[in-house]
């Protein structure tokens, strides 16, 4: 479960008088289930759309997206979804946003009068405030809403909202851009663990090459097609960087060059055949 | 010239002095004007004084209505059956009514606006319609619609109708539109289908400022339905106005615009009162 496979994908958009334009090219990935992805490029160069293709929330153009070997339609609980803005409900508070998917899956829409509805709601609470607790926030957060939190707290409970259904992949779209350094530290952190402890597959978009290395058990960076289409990207699979937050800081800073230096526009013949699988650039 | 800089930061006292300076600029204008007329003309109807303004006031809220009076007989006693059977009571009321079915029948305008936008099928059907018929001036479809609904209620009713809905319908679709589409994309990876996405998030979201939105239109509602008492009724706040016009009643006119005014203001205050506490997450005034 959680298995992503994005086949020869494409994604053009019309602009107003200039015909097509490309934005993704003859995108080609396998994310083996469990894994931990990060995804790197510049500003522009479809790492949302693709995170969109993944979803369903779009469709490619040529290609397609296979999610646990189904092409799917429209979004759905089986990826949850944590973007950079708005990912909390801002009328509900954070218990409420946590529970519910647990609610909305449970399709129920009978009065919370009904005894079985009450105790079922009473659990979706306990389940809920579990996994505040996990994610480092206290039971007195639990009545706040979310313009009470700060932006790390807030990002807090949309992991957690997100996890609450165990959703075999995870999408993450620029979820700790906003934060401050620190913060930011600590949530990188965060997500780690909760990966290691839940082992679903993590899909983490950033333009932040140094998350991408520090967080990722795989970088795949998107590149802008310099001999290609005009704009659109390709996808660079840079394998596996075996570091962490605690490897020295030597080591991170060739990395992270290594993989800044591939996220530039390369020329066609540089890139991999399209069948041939990538060597990492760390092997 | 200090005070005229962005940057200023008026204190309290001068904030609360600066924000009623205008009523009282204007009332003190009026009654001197007033009473400069008097002086020169003790019968002047046009601008009355205070104590023929209170007469009429007392008149209109405390002395049965005429149509009472003659179907009666005798005086009532006791000052709240006398209000209750006063003119500007029957007035208030008739008005209220109408008022409130009015307000009432823009809840199923919000509804619409809101599927409109949330489902593109819909959205398609109706958006071009609307778009057009908020551009139709309510007033001049008036004699269409005595023509088409009579002159009673019905009719007043459908003015309001016609005449707010649009601006309603498309204001909510402009809200539901703008709801952060990660709101949505989030809900269905949390499992939500069509409908719980449109009601337990966008209308929930969105629903405070569509409360504002009717607030904000609350005058054009009272301009509608004035027009149409004004033209073709036999009670109601408007229907007394245009009633006293004929005879020169400045003393009464002028209190009952102010208590039209208070009314509103009352019903403004109101809505927003619930709103803050239906909403406290909310965060707009």
């Amino acid at each position: 479960m959680g298995s992503i496979r994005v086949q020869h994908v494409s994604v053009e958009y019309p602009v107003e008088g200039r015909g097509m334009r490309r934005i993704l090219n003859n995108i080609d990935l396998e994310i083996e289930s469990g894994a931990f992805v990060s995804i790197v490029g510049q500003t522009g160069c479809g790492k949302s759309t693709l995170l969109r293709l993944i979803l369903g929330e779009e469709s490619p153009s040529a290609g397609q997206v296979l999610v646990d070997g189904k092409e799917r339609q429209q979004p759905g609980p089986y990826c949850g979804y944590v973007p950079q803005k708005y990912s909390l409900f801002p009328d509900k508070t954070v218990i409420d946003n946590i529970i519910f998917g647990l609610e909305a899956s449970s399709g129920s829409s009978s009065s919370l009068l009904n005894p079985a509805r009450r105790k079922r709601m009473r659990t979706f609470r306990e389940e809920g405030l579990r996994y505040l607790h996990h994610v480092g926030l206290h039971e007195a957060d639990a009545r706040k809403y979310p313009h009470q939190l700060s932006g790390g707290m807030q990002q807090r409970v949309a992991i957690a909202q997100a996890l609450i259904l165990k959703p075999p992949v995870l999408l993450m779209d620029e979820a700790f851009s906003a934060l401050d350094p620190g913060t930011r530290s600590g949530m990188q952190r965060l997500i780690k663990k909760l990966w290691r402890e839940s082992g679903t597959t993590i899909v983490f978009v950033t333009h932040n090459t140094r998350e991408a290395v520090c967080l990722g058990t795989r970088v795949i960076a998107l590149a802008k097609d310099a001999s290609g289409e005009r704009g659109s990207s390709v996808a660079l699979d840079l394998g596996v960087p075996h570091l962490d937050f605690d490897s020295g800081e030597e080591d991170l800073r060739c990395l992270i060059r290594e993989v800044e230096s591939a996220a530039v526009p390369v020329p066609q013949d540089a890139l991999p055949p399209p069948e041939a699988k990538p060597a990492s650039v760390y092997n | 010239m200090s005070f005229l800089r962005i940057h200023a930061q008026p204190g309290r006292t001068t904030s609360w002095i600066l924000s009623w300076f205008l009523f009282a600029a204007g009332i003190t204008a009026y009654f001197y004007v007033s009473a400069q007329r008097h002086r020169d003309n003790p019968d002047d109807r046009v601008m009355p004084t205070i104590v023929q303004m209170v007469q009429g006031f007392q008149e209109a809220a405390l002395k049965p209505a005429e149509e009472e009076e003659i179907q009666d007989g005798a005086a009532v006693q006791g000052w709240p059956a006398r209000v209750r059977s006063s003119m500007l009571w029957k007035d208030t009321t008739a008005t209220s009514r109408r008022f409130l079915i009015s307000v009432a029948l823009l809840f199923p305008a919000v509804l619409l606006g809101l599927h409109m936008a949330m489902f593109p099928y819909v959205g398609a059907f109706f958006i071009r319609f609307f778009q057009f018929f908020d551009k139709i001036v309510a007033l001049s479809l008036l004699p269409i619609i005595f023509i088409a609904f009579g002159i009673d209620e019905l009719s007043k009713i459908m003015l309001i109708v016609i005449g707010v809905t649009p601006t309603i319908i498309l204001d909510t679709f402009n809200l539901s539109k703008s709801v952060p589409r990660e709101q949505i994309v989030k809900a269905f990876t949390l499992g939500a289908g069509d409908f719980a996405i449109t009601y337990r998030i966008i209308f929930k979201q969105i629903f405070p400022r569509v409360l504002n939105s009717i607030r904000l239109n609350l005058k054009a509602v009272m301009l509608f339905l004035f027009a149409g008492e004004m033209i073709a009724s036999t009670d109601g706040l408007a229907y007394r106005i245009a009633l006293l016009r004929r005879h020169m009643g400045m003393d009464t006119i002028i209190p009952y615009v102010l208590w039209v005014a208070l009314l509103l203001f009352l019903v403004d205050l109101g809505m927003n009162l619930l709103n803050r506490k239906l909403h406290p997450w909310f965060q707009e005034i």
